[in-house]
């Protein structure tokens, strides 16, 4: 080792703790960055890998009913490389332990050969024996472990009326489960909806259905185009009651994960960016106060024939040790955090296996990037220190000029103390730097408040879409739509003490070329439970004529109020209709799109009908009306709202509330490190002049208040600076997350406002404390001797 | 007050006549560190210095004298040995005690002024009556110096030598017992070395201010009431000036 790589290590050693700072505000950075975009790398290699080992189909298509013979059809459409067709039918479930129905989407297992699209991976038990009646079911894997259900265990289904048992004989995912929810909800509810699969033979059978389908799966030959195959199954389909075919874009688990990967992309550039910046303004700063202490080592070297090459390299190596720290322990953090991400990922995307993996690319770019920032920061400072001449490097440095400053000269500096005086002076003979303290105290401010906006936006769902929105007990759904009295029905189930109807529609939405698959809902007018409320937010009351929907979705959709905006009915005759859109609704838990009940009904011109009803129950009577409820045949599904709330707490929230606290880990430390970091510099700057003034009689504390009260103006000034700034991060940030199935409201409380102080509050508190005990060790007679 | 001619006596600590005695000096030794790295900067040292008295300390580097100083300044406490101060053990006295001992009773002049770069000549001094009892307006301090007219200079536009007599006003300006000036002049040419402890000699005179000035240069000894020679951290020579010569007519 040579000797400059000694001093190098002893200098380190002896700035320790700032260096540590620095690394750790970079480490926060890269591992912020590395963990988002390995996440991002795991789940789409994870979702590719498992697509393509399962043959994930494509296109996809739903129909009343066709012969098997239109199969054939389908399969010569030109493009289409493989087709699958099944039956796929929703029934009631009696699940033992479980008080209300639940609902189970039942697919059908080809009666010959093996699936050949779509395929299962068997987690445990296996698939069902034989082709004819055997009596067993596979269950997805979410629904299985939210009840505990094990190969072996038995359940009911009311099939076509009758309760059928059967017998689970595997437990399995499916790529076109990756995200269980039920059709139409943007969240999922494993207690009360579950995917199953039993043979052909025995489900077709059950529902007169044997010799035909009702769904249809298919891959496309490379090349093809998909637009144009959908177009011709949906022609192929037209007479068999086709609810249109849609691609992978519109298949709702899919675009579940397609969105995760974008909350995620959101989340990986701009904010690890904001660390990083902050931590090159740190090596910047800790550099160019260390080359100014070394001044004349410098100044030596050179005499002593070193070339301002060699010069140069020394301090590089010196803040390149600190990158490597911060690279180091950025990457631990970063693989041990992503790992915990993936563990938590795994729980609500089903993989057959969720690996993580770590995305190199970034890695490497994420080390150059922190490389890059420690060389620009450095790289002035050195140029400075190399071109003094040695003589003129050995010289200490000329006073510093300083003048009164603005403020002062506007009269009022009479009024200041004399080390107010000394901080404002201070501050204005470096303006550049100042500004650029500030700035970091602003950021670090700012990074505070973007966390905590995340924490309140989910808050504010839960209570807005759950207590706001949905003021109902339970959904309950028929399994037809029927005529409207059957609202009186609902009506007099024991425990019910109110009832409005709802009816649902599923269309497919079209504004130019834009198309969106959805349940379209028919609602009373000024309904009190399952409520249509604007961004005021109040109260939308439907009119006569117009559809009202998700503001997100006309943003989707490039809508506007006044626009006009097509629905095309996936059932029964398919009519087309063309509404005006007439107002946005609030609400977070997907997209959704509304019509007064009875204007809906009269343009489907199918009478007064209606698919379920919003209840209110008695607390008091909710074991007997969950009775009562599953011994009705026709209710085919009830939807528990504290189950969707819990549903949305489980996944959403507690991704998002993960990822907000290792933010907030991360913020904090970041604040820390600037103000430690800012106090640190100014006491070496300052020490000469901070023990001159001890020797003169003045006490530790009144140092401590010149040496803080610079300190503390810039954070005051910073404050906010930060506040606004971490709003327009937090408006930025959501703005990036914000997608079609995952999105959250910007909601900045003041207690947000006043963490977010407070943290900094702190850290200037503790690293005053800290610098109060430096000025103790501060020797006292070194301020007498002549400048060293 | 007139410089008085104190009766010779052998004793390094004797009664002066100047005044009563403010320090009181006995077997002082400072030694730094422990075992076999232990360094001996005093190795007991008896003194008894009086109001009004103009002392210098003459001697080489690492003689002891700075260390010295810095144990009459309250900026070190002495490892044993008697350390009185108007009766009060400065030996003994705590972290806080030493601050006010300071704040009250001493006036520092450094060798590189040690002023503070972002105040005014006024503001430097003002800095320091802000915080004790009983001072003179900084305006007046630096008029006794013959700086009135820079007042609101800060300490870059002011050359070296006047940068040193705002640090004498900024010292006396508390009306200090006691002004400690180490090298006071070590860093100026003799020209404004002269203007300097012109300065410190009038306030002593005035004022009737103890002053003890350490200087490497002899010279500097024709103007004191008493000089003591240090080496190896005792007092080896002592010689008092029946009369004190003028700075001015110092042997240049």
């Amino acid at each position: 080792m040579s000797l400059l790589d000694r001093k190098l290590l002893r200098d380190l050693r002896a700035l320790k703790s700032q260096a540590l700072a620095v690394a750790l505000v970079m480490a926060c950075g890269l591992a912020m960055m590395i963990m988002t975009r390995s996440l991002m790398l795991s789940l789409e290699t994870t979702r590719d890998a498992y697509y393509e080992g399962h043959r994930f189909a494509e296109v996809f298509a739903r129909l009343k009913r066709a012969p098997d013979s239109a199969r054939t059809e389908l399969a010569a459409i030109p493009g289409v490389a493989r087709v699958q067709t099944g039956i796929s039918i929703q029934v009631t479930l009696d699940v033992p332990g479980l008080r209300e129905p639940a609902v189970g989407l039942i697919n059908s297992l080809p009666e010959r050969g093996e699936q050949v699209l779509n395929k299962l991976h068997v987690r445990s038990g296996r698939l069902p024996a034989g082709r004819t009646t055997t009596g067993e079911l596979a269950a997805g894997e979410a629904f299985a472990e939210a009840h505990g259900l094990k190969p072996g265990d038995t359940l009911s289904a009311i099939l076509n009326g009758a309760k059928v048992p059967f017998r689970l004989s595997g437990i399995v995912l499916s790529p076109e489960y990756v995200f269980e929810a039920p059709p139409g909800a943007a969240l999922p509810d494993h207690r009360t909806y579950g995917v199953f699969w039993m043979p052909y033979r025995e489900l077709a059978t059950a529902f007169q259905l044997y010799g035909a389908f009702n769904h249809v799966a298919l891959t496309l030959a490379p090349g093809a185009s998909e637009r144009a195959v959908i177009e011709a199954v949906n022609r192929v389909l037209a007479p068999y009651g086709g609810r249109g075919a849609f691609g992978r874009i519109d298949h709702p688990s899919h675009r579940r994960v397609d969105d995760e990967i974008r909350v995620l992309q959101g989340l990986a550039v701009a904010f690890p960016i904001v660390f990083l910046g902050v931590a090159a303004f740190m090596t910047n700063s800790v550099m160019s106060r260390q080359i100014a202490l070394q001044r004349e080592q410098i100044a030596m070297l050179k005499a002593c024939g070193f070339a301002n090459r060699q010069i140069g390299a020394h301090y590089f190596k010196f803040s390149l040790a600190i990158v490597a720290v911060g690279v180091g322990v950025g990457v631990v953090g970063g693989v041990v955090l992503g790992h915990r991400l993936v563990e938590m990922y795994h729980l609500f995307f089903r993989f057959p296996q969720l690996d993580f993996v770590l995305d190199v690319r970034v890695l490497v770019a994420a080390t150059l990037v922190s490389a890059l920032a420690a060389f620009v920061g450095v790289a002035g400072t050195v140029r400075r220190a190399v071109r003094l001449s040695p003589a003129e490097a050995m010289r200490p440095e000329a006073p510093a000029n300083y003048r009164p400053s603005l403020v002062e000269r506007w009269g009022v500096g009479r009024w200041f103390s004399t080390s107010f005086r000394m901080a404002l002076r201070n501050i204005q003979r470096r303006p550049i730097r100042s500004a650029l303290t500030c700035l970091a105290l602003a950021l670090a401010t700012a990074i505070l408040i973007v966390p905590n906006s995340f924490r309140d936006g989910i808050a504010h769902v839960i209570d807005f879409q759950w207590d706001v929105v949905q003021r109902q007990t339970v959904t309950l759904s028929l399994v037809e739509p029927g005529p409207a009295r059957a609202l009186a029905d609902f009506k007099h189930m024991p425990g019910v003490v109110w009832a409005e109807p709802f009816r649902f529609v599923p269309v497919e939405l079209r504004a130019g070329p834009i198309t969106r698959r959805l349940a379209l809902q028919g609602l009373p007018a000024q309904g009190t439970l399952s409520r249509v409320i604007d961004a005021t937010p109040r109260q939308i009351a439907l009119p006569e004529r117009g559809i009202v929907m998700s503001a997100k979705l006309a943003a989707v959709l490039q809508l506007r109020p006044g626009d006009s905006v097509t629905a095309r009915v996936l059932e029964g005759r398919g009519r087309e209709i063309t509404v005006p859109l007439v107002g946005l609704a609030e609400d977070f838990a997907g997209t959704a799109a509304y019509m007064e009940l009875g204007a809906l009904n009269r343009l489907l011109l199918e009478g007064d009908r209606i698919s379920g009803a919003h209840v209110v129950v008695e607390r008091g009577r909710w074991h007997e009306f969950l009775a009562a409820v599953k011994e009705t045949p026709r209710i085919a599904g009830c939807i528990i709202k504290d189950s969707l709330r819990e549903g949305f707490r489980k996944t959403t929230a507690e991704s998002i509330g993960l990822l907000q606290k290792i933010y907030m880990l991360f913020a904090t430390i970041v604040a820390f490190g600037i103000i430690y970091n800012s106090a640190r510099i100014s006491l070496s700057e300052r020490g000469r002049e901070l023990a001159t003034l001890r020797v003169l009689g003045f006490s530790r504390g009144e140092v401590g208040a010149v040496l803080v009260s610079e300190l503390v103006l810039l954070t005051l000034a910073a404050l906010p600076l930060g506040l606004a700034l971490g709003s327009v991060f937090a408006k930025g940030i959501l703005s990036a997350v914000n997608t079609e199935t995952v999105r959250l409201p910007l909601v900045l409380t003041p207690a947000n406002y006043a963490f977010a102080v407070l943290v900094v509050a702190v850290a200037s508190a503790l690293s005053a404390l800290f610098a109060a005990r430096k000025i103790a060790e501060i020797n006292l007679a070194s301020a007498l001797k002549a400048l060293d | 007050m007139p410089a008085a001619a104190p009766p010779p006596s052998a004793d390094s600590g004797r009664q002066s006549g100047t005044g009563a005695a403010i320090y009181h000096v006995r077997g002082l030794a400072r030694i730094y560190g422990e075992g076999t790295a232990a360094v001996t900067a005093l190795a007991g040292v008896d003194l008894d210095l009086m109001a009004g008295e103009l002392i210098v300390l003459l001697g080489a580097s690492g003689s002891g004298k700075s260390t010295l100083l810095n144990q009459l300044g309250g900026l070190d406490s002495p490892t044993h040995g008697t350390l009185l101060y108007r009766g009060q053990d400065l030996a003994a006295a705590d972290e806080a005690e030493l601050t006010h001992f300071r704040r009250d009773a001493v006036g520092f002049v450094f060798q590189a002024y040690n002023l503070i770069p972002s105040l005014t000549a006024r503001e430097n001094v003002a800095l320091i009556t802000e915080i004790c009892r009983d001072p003179m307006a900084p305006e007046e301090a630096l008029a006794l110096v013959g700086l009135a007219e820079r007042m609101d200079h800060f300490p870059a536009q002011l050359s070296g030598g006047e940068q040193q007599r705002v640090a004498i006003a900024r010292a006396i300006a508390k009306r200090p017992e006691v002004l400690l000036c180490d090298e006071p002049t070590g860093a100026l040419d003799v020209k404004t070395g002269i203007t300097v402890l012109e300065a410190i000699e009038r306030l002593n005179r005035e004022l009737g201010t103890l002053a003890v000035i350490i200087t490497h240069n002899a010279i500097l000894a024709d103007m004191a009431d008493r000089v003591f020679t240090l080496s190896d951290g005792r007092i080896v020579d002592t010689r008092e000036n029946s009369r004190r010569g003028s700075v001015r007519d110092l042997a240049w």
